[in-house]
């Protein structure tokens, strides 16, 4: 028996150290065909080729699908098999609906900094075009009866139970579980309560489009994305998109509620396939490797809300997690170089913004003294976002985190001062991860 | 705790099991010659049809039988309980949802309209109302009584409304209380009440759901609660009964509207609805909660198309 306890190891620094995706394509297009386990190991090999892993033994591989096939339940450790890392290589699979990518980096994160492994991959992949579809429940429970049964004549009764419309596939259902309602009308009635007007969410959808046409124009991209299937450059990404493009669109959300719809496909995310990853270790790790740090993972906040009886809207879940990560690092909403806030819908990011300049709001409702304040407009989604690179659910995380720490990097070697970016993920089931990440 | 005592009626009669509601309805539906003699005059022209039979009873007592019915021995079937709450969306628990224990009991008040003192015509009789106290929820193994009985009869702009009251005991008092208001159409015993009968003036508020109602949903109600009527199952039985399509049941809505605002109550709570216009089935209603700071919530639901209301109701603590 020991005379003493352990202790606890000392924290140490995760940095990301680089990241790769594929482009992002636009659903029942360029991937159709292609699997999740196709894309996510495309995406991981990417990754190994730039930063010369082939037949390294990672600390971890993390990831998931929104989306997936029940065989797919090893899909990220499948994936690692099939790439060129090590088959020594542990993984798992992580769900957190579109919080996935973001949840999945702040596991392994968290790991290195603990010191329980060195280095890892985060990331995550999602086909629409691909995607599951089942038998109806009443077919499969016949089918399984009949699997349990002993005698023929059992079988035969429980098969006998199913009907001609338990015959129709059950497609993945895309509406919330507790209420019915889809996402874009969620975020639609959270848009009127809030008031957010045509012109502001147009303006968030035009912005998307122009600021990541500008970063693939300027090789921002090169070292961040691998074309895949013949694409390059993200399918949804309309260079040429023009307010008045944007204004001519007829409204796809909210049409039924009382007040004006103002959600319209342009200024609301395309369903889209892709997959990303970001590779994360700790200094000695990346140092041996001649890798630079581009970014350092400070500290990160879940929240959820109840949206099921109306009380919050069902995507204002980083509204309620980043005061809590403020405070726990004494830092206010402007004391940040970048905001990475995921861009669902364009009235998502800017419902969030709302809630944080409302005073009554952010006393009410969040607790806080006063209202969070306003950002720097200018600092939010440089490179584009959701709206015009795409939103394959679980890639989305990945694809901020890559290119907020490359932001970073540049911006601290640009101005000899440390660089310090907030990243927001809103997410089905009233769920939302935030976290933040500094120039390293 | 139970729920404190109210008015019984003066004698109690015993059945031995709760009635057959198939067996119920057969009766109800089956016409008696009076009512064919009045369907009669309804094809005549206005200006050939008899004056309304306004009959006139002045005591509350003469007009409605002063008996209770009681059932003891009540349980629930884990098949059915699993089946209403995957319906209803209530967890698969062992706990029975006040729905479900309207749907075991309700066929008791339903035999106290069918006897043959009962005032009003059972066919054709609407639910207005119905107001449910829980002073504890009851679980799958228990068994209960069930005692049901028929009151305040009253005047209405369109008939005569009546409530059925619904007790469920275990042996400390009444834990369970249901009070279902129904009219009876163009039967006025109790002359015209002073209900102006002004629809309510209704604007939608933002939904927090959506429920999408199948032609289907009467029918798969009528099998998790055993009450097929037929202005629930399908547009042709609908029809015959003056309804351009089948009607969603109204404690379909109200189960579930209570199963939406789960968890908000505590474990003693009065849940109550009012139903408007009914839901012509398949349709797409917007559902509304409003949780109460207090506990409990306000829910109304309405056609998400027309903005017609419905129904509305509230669950709070008691």
């Amino acid at each position: 028996m020991p005379d003493t306890t352990t202790s606890a190891p000392n924290l140490q620094d995760a940095v990301i150290v680089g990241g790769n995706r594929i482009p992002f394509a636009r659903a029942g297009s360029r991937y159709l065909g292609a699997s999740n386990q196709d894309m996510f190991t495309a995406a991981l090999d990417g990754l190994v080729a730039r930063y010369g892993l082939q037949g390294e033994q990672l600390g971890e591989v993390v990831a998931g699908a929104v989306l997936k096939h029940s065989r797919d339940f090893n899909l990220v450790r499948e994936s690692v098999l099939g790439s060129a890392l090590s088959p020594t290589t542990p993984a798992f699979d992580l769900q957190q609906a579109c919080a996935t990518g973001l949840e999945a980096f702040i596991t392994v994160a968290n790991k290195i900094r603990l010191g329980q492994i060195d280095s890892a991959i985060a990331g995550g992949v999602d086909t629409v075009s691909d995607a599951p579809i089942a038998i109806s429940d009443r077919l499969r429970s016949a089918l399984l009866q009949a699997s349990y049964a002993k005698t023929l004549g059992q079988r035969a009764k429980a098969l006998a139970t199913v009907r001609p419309k338990d015959l129709a596939p059950a497609n993945p259902r895309t509406d919330e579980p507790r209420t019915g309602l889809s996402m874009g009308e969620h975020q639609a009635i959270t848009t009127a309560k809030w008031e957010i007007s045509r012109e502001d969410q147009d303006l968030i959808a035009y912005n998307s489009h122009h600021n990541l046409a500008r970063a693939y124009n300027n090789g921002f991209f090169d070292d961040l994305v691998t074309p895949f299937r013949g694409l390059s450059r993200d399918q949804n990404l309309r260079e040429d998109t023009s307010l008045e493009k944007l204004a001519s669109l007829s409204p796809a959300f909210g049409k039924s509620l009382s007040t004006p719809a103002t959600m319209t496909a342009g200024n609301s995310t395309a369903l889209t396939d892709g997959a990303s990853t970001v590779l994360v270790a700790n200094r000695e790790w990346a140092k041996k490797r001649n890798l630079t740090p581009l970014a350092r993972f400070v500290d990160a906040q879940t929240a959820a809300v109840d949206y099921v009886h109306g009380r919050e809207g069902l995507l204002m879940a980083p509204v309620h997690a980043v005061p809590r990560l403020l405070e726990r690092n004494g830092l206010t909403l402007q004391d940040f170089d970048f905001y990475e806030i995921h861009e669902a819908f364009a009235a998502t990011v800017l419902t969030t913004l709302a809630a944080w300049e409302d005073d009554e709001y952010c006393r009410t409702e969040l607790n806080l003294p006063q209202a969070l304040g306003a950002i720097d407009r200018e600092r939010l989604n440089v490179t584009g976002s959701s709206l015009a690179a795409g939103h394959p659910f679980a890639a989305t995380g990945a694809r901020i985190l890559a290119g907020v720490a490359k932001l970073l990097h540049e911006r601290a070697a640009s101005t000899g001062k440390p660089a310090r970016a907030l990243v927001s993920v809103c997410a089905a089931g009233g769920l939302g991860a935030v976290a933040i990440v500094e120039s390293a | 705790m139970t729920l404190p005592p109210i008015d019984r009626p003066g004698t109690v009669r015993e059945l031995d099991r709760v009635p057959s509601l198939m067996a119920l309805y057969a009766k109800a539906l089956t016409p008696d010659p009076a009512d064919v003699a009045r369907l009669g005059a309804r094809i005549l022209p206005d200006a050939l049809r008899p004056k309304q039979r306004t009959a006139t009873i002045d005591d509350r007592h003469r007009s409605l039988p002063d008996v209770a019915l009681k059932v003891r021995g009540v349980t629930a079937n884990p098949q059915g309980l699993r089946e209403y709450q995957n319906l209803l969306g209530f967890p698969r628990t062992e706990d029975l949802p006040a729905g479900y224990v309207h749907v075991l009991a309700f066929p008791v008040a339903m035999a106290v309209m069918a006897a043959p003192d009962f005032p009003l015509p059972l066919a054709g009789m609407v639910h207005l109302e119905n107001r449910v106290d829980v002073d504890r929820t009851l679980t799958v193994g228990e068994t209960f009584t069930v005692t049901a009985w028929a009151s305040n009869l009253s005047g209405h702009l369109k008939g005569t409304r009546v409530d059925l009251i619904v007790e469920v005991s275990d042996p400390e008092g009444v834990v369970w209380r249901g009070v279902s208001t129904y009219l009876a159409k163009g039967t006025y015993t109790h002359g015209r009440g002073n209900d102006t009968g002004a629809a309510r003036e209704f604007t939608p508020p933002l939904p927090t759901g959506s429920w999408s109602l199948g032609a289907g949903i009467g029918r798969e109600y009528a099998a998790v609660s055993g009450d097929r009527n037929p202005i629930h199952l399908s547009a042709l039985t609908a029809k015959a009964f003056g309804f351009p399509r089948a009607i969603a049941h109204g404690m379909y809505t109200a189960a579930r509207a209570l199963a939406d605002a789960r968890p908000l109550h505590g474990e003693r709570y009065s849940w109550t609805v009012e139903f408007a216009k009914p839901v012509l089935l398949p349709e797409k209603v917007a559902v509304a909660i409003t949780p109460h700071n207090a506990g409990g919530a306000s829910y109304v639901g309405w056609n998400s198309k027309t903005g017609k209301l419905h129904f509305s109701g509230e669950i709070s603590p008691l």
